[in-house]
């Protein structure tokens, strides 16, 4: 059987940019071939993506030269008819994906069956199918909007795969998985192929780029290597060369002692009656820096959303150094606990990077020269300095996340909480923030962060909280949490030991 | 965990959640046109119509609770008109050209009645019907369901946006802002609000369309539907009545029998 997905010397620019966003990309997949695609943030992974599953320039407009055949057809120049069924993309973000206006995940799934022509009678078992494969079928009911991120992106994975379509298109579909659920990915993509179809994932982790068969790595547009799974980690790693050294953090600007947390017996209820948080105790030291681990689903950000008054207990209480926040507002424990959201667009607001990073020290009534002064020393740990002029909303989504990052480092907050803080980042980037994080703690400020990430939270944290279905299940340091005897509870929450040296040393 | 709300949806079961969209649609319809045939005088037939129908499906103290934004339109349209009624008029006071009237008062009232019908009914109708439900009648009866689908999304424009407003006041407060307090703090803290509304409105119309074309949407004119809306001869025999009692409303009226 020939090619089902065949890419030639392909070429795209976006409207009002010089560069090209790829430049002679060329590429075959076969049934059963199950292809990887890496490379630094900016490298056009996505725009291969896009191009891969006929969105470019259909739906988003660029020039385009070169040809991209799916399935026999061209999709450079096909209508959205013709590729229907024939090619599925799944982007990293939910919000990409899912119709947003359908009642329960079983609904939402159907759309696309709908759109294809499905029989009615023949639906229920695609969809059941296909929830079985992403480990959802609990979800079945439920309304997408009130899920997790993590819980939102298997279904947006299960709304492509339900499809059946022959090519498989995936862009970062891990970015927001928790390991265990990476891993039933990799597993499923692996599946797929083996049933014939052809599958081309873009990613960072291990797990998925470990399963292809063979990977293509890109830099600036242009493919640098085809080369085993092991290798191209390895010149994932590397592209993008090394990180500058972190500026220290200076003298306080503004002089705020370190906090002491502690959250008291919190229950939090979303409406519907559903439990996300069970009666969690926490105390935070100030100056500790405590990682949130946990499948997805499993309350992290609820909690994490309790710090600084987000959300209000249904019962319980947060108090920071002995006093209960209940009856003080969000802004007003905005100069003590920072939240940096994960998504950086709820988070992001003002029309250039520096007035965006700017906003919240100017809220504390700060006087301009210590602004000023906040201001650049955030952008500076960022490494976002020579970016402050840029709209945000222009920047890629790893750079928006560390401009929203930006913003909240800037109030110097004696406790800074991030929510999935690596999240789309590429290795450099990670880096980029666990420097920040061993920088803060220098300082002796608390940090708390939630992520999926095991081997930045055991690199980068002296104590790890383990949750799982709303409850705290284990609280320690990384050796003990991480230690051999802990590996089947920490199953039991969708979490894995860190990779960490064992993989590096095996590439 | 995000929790955008989805629609005006009050998930429950009474008789007028269980009704057919379009019949539902239908009576929305008749009662809008009702409230603007019938004389002045015959106005509180329909009104108190409506708060039976609010009633008997439990859904009394929400509709209520719906009417203090509208409360205020209400409240303008009776000024407006009680003092710049124009035309010559018997005024009971006057400044130059403005001055109140009872003609104006009277005016006042009975077109902030007739709104006030139509707003109800179409709140009673946001209440009980899934938006779902509703598009999936109209492709049933014939709608396009491109067409359909731009309803719905129209439907549930105005929650997206306070979905949206929400988590940006959320992320504003987190940063410092202050969004409670005197009214100045309040009006202060809208301005930075309207920038992020507009673009991000923008954002999610791109993700969408995104999110759409990779669902298949609109590929093929033979779409199926997962979800069933069950039609019963009653429900039928019910629009029947709702066409024919409005027919016989619009005669009355136009022969002068109701006047």
């Amino acid at each position: 059987m020939s090619a089902q997905l065949e890419i030639r010397d392909l070429a795209v620019r976006y409207p009002g940019r010089t560069e090209r966003a790829l430049d002679g990309v060329g590429l075959d997949l076969g049934p059963t071939d199950l292809v990887g695609v890496t490379g630094p943030t900016g490298s056009g992974k996505s725009t291969l993506a896009l191009a891969a599953a006929g969105l470019v320039p259909r739906v988003i407009r660029a020039s385009v030269s070169g040809s991209v055949t799916v399935d026999g057809q061209d999709a450079v120049h096909a209508t959205a008819a013709q590729l229907a069924g024939r090619v599925g993309i799944v982007f990293s973000a939910p919000a990409l994906q899912l119709s947003a206006s359908k009642p329960t995940v079983r609904e939402e799934l159907a759309f696309g069956l709908e759109n294809l022509a499905v029989q009615r009678a023949d639906m229920d078992e695609r969809i059941n199918a296909a929830m079985g494969r992403l480990g959802i079928t609990h979800l079945a009911e439920r309304d997408p909007l009130t899920l997790s991120g993590g819980e939102q992106q298997r279904v947006a994975i299960a709304s492509i795969v339900v499809m059946g379509t022959d090519v498989l298109v995936l862009d970062e579909p891990a970015a927001q998985l928790d390991p265990a659920g990476t891993e039933s990915v990799a597993a499923m993509l692996a599946e797929m192929a083996g049933d014939g179809r052809a599958v081309l994932v873009a990613e960072h982790a291990p797990q998925i780029l470990l399963k292809t068969g063979r990977c293509l790595v890109l830099d600036g547009g242009r493919v640098i290597g085809e080369t085993s799974p092991r290798e191209a980690l390895a010149a994932d790693r590397a592209v993008g060369g090394e990180l500058e050294a972190m500026p220290a953090v200076g003298p306080s600007v503004r002089s705020v002692p370190p906090v002491a947390i502690a959250v008291s017996e919190l229950t939090h209820r979303y409406p519907g009656g559903i439990e996300a948080v069970r009666r969690v105790s926490l105390s935070v030291a100030p100056g500790e820096s405590v990682a949130i681990v946990g499948q997805n689903g499993s309350g992290k950000t609820t909690l994490a959303k309790h710090l600084n008054g987000l959300l209000r207990p249904d019962s319980g209480y947060v108090s920071l150094d002995g006093k209960d926040i209940a009856d003080r507002a969000i802004n007003q424990l905005a100069g003590l606990v920072g939240f940096v959201f994960q998504n950086p667009d709820d988070q992001l607001f003002n029309n250039s990077v520096e007035k965006e990073v700017g906003f919240g020290p100017r809220n504390l009534r700060l006087d301009p020269a210590s602004v000023g002064q906040l201001v650049d020393s955030a952008l500076a740990m960022t490494g976002l300095t020579g970016r402050r002029a840029e709209n945000p909303y222009d920047l890629d989504v790893s750079t928006r996340k560390l401009v929203a990052l930006a913003g909240v480092l800037a109030m110097e907050p004696p406790v800074l909480v991030m929510d999935e803080p690596t999240m789309s980042q590429d290795p450099l980037g990670t880096r980029r923030i666990g420097a920040i994080v061993d920088a803060w703690r220098g300082a002796g400020r608390t940090v708390i962060a939630i992520s999926h990430d095991m081997d930045f939270a055991a690199r980068h944290f002296e104590r790890i909280v383990v949750m799982r279905g709303g409850e705290i299940i284990l609280d320690a340091d990384p050796g003990s949490v991480f230690a051999a005897s802990n590996t089947p509870l920490l199953a039991t929450t969708g979490l894995r030991p860190p990779l960490g040296e064992g993989v590096e040393g095996e590439i | 965990m995000s929790s955008r709300p989805i629609g005006y949806f009050k998930p429950g079961n009474s008789w007028l959640h269980r009704r057919h969209p379009v019949t539902k649609l239908l009576g929305l319809v008749a009662i809008a046109i009702t409230a603007f045939v019938l004389p002045a005088w015959a106005l509180p037939a329909p009104a108190l119509g409506l708060v039976v129908i609010a009633l008997s499906s439990r859904l009394g103290l929400q509709t209520l609770g719906s009417l203090r934004l509208p409360a205020l339109l209400f409240g303008s349209i009776l000024l407006v008109n009680a003092f710049f009624f124009p035309g010559p008029v018997e005024r009971i006071f006057s400044f130059g050209p403005v001055g109140l009237s009872w003609t104006g008062i009277v005016f006042g009232v009975v077109s902030a009645a007739r709104i006030a019908i139509v707003f109800v009914a179409s709140i009673l109708f946001l209440f009980t019907t899934l938006p779902d439900d509703l598009l999936e009648a109209l492709v049933d009866k014939g709608a396009s369901h491109r067409l359909a689908f731009v309803v719905l999304s129209a439907i549930q424009l105005v929650p997206r946006l306070q979905g949206r407003a929400t988590a940006i006041l959320d992320a504003q407060q987190a940063r410092g802002l202050a969004v409670a307090g005197s009214l100045a703090t309040r009006v202060r803290a809208l301005v930075p609000l309207i920038g992020p509304i507009v673009l991000g409105s923008l954002i999610d119309v791109r993700e969408r369309t995104l999110a759409l074309e990779a669902r298949g949407f609109g590929a093929r004119r033979d779409r199926t539907a997962y979800r069933v809306v069950i039609d019963p001869p009653h429900e039928r025999w019910l629009r029947l009545a709702i066409v024919i009692s409005l027919l016989l409303l619009i005669a009355g009226v136009a022969a002068g029998v109701v006047r």
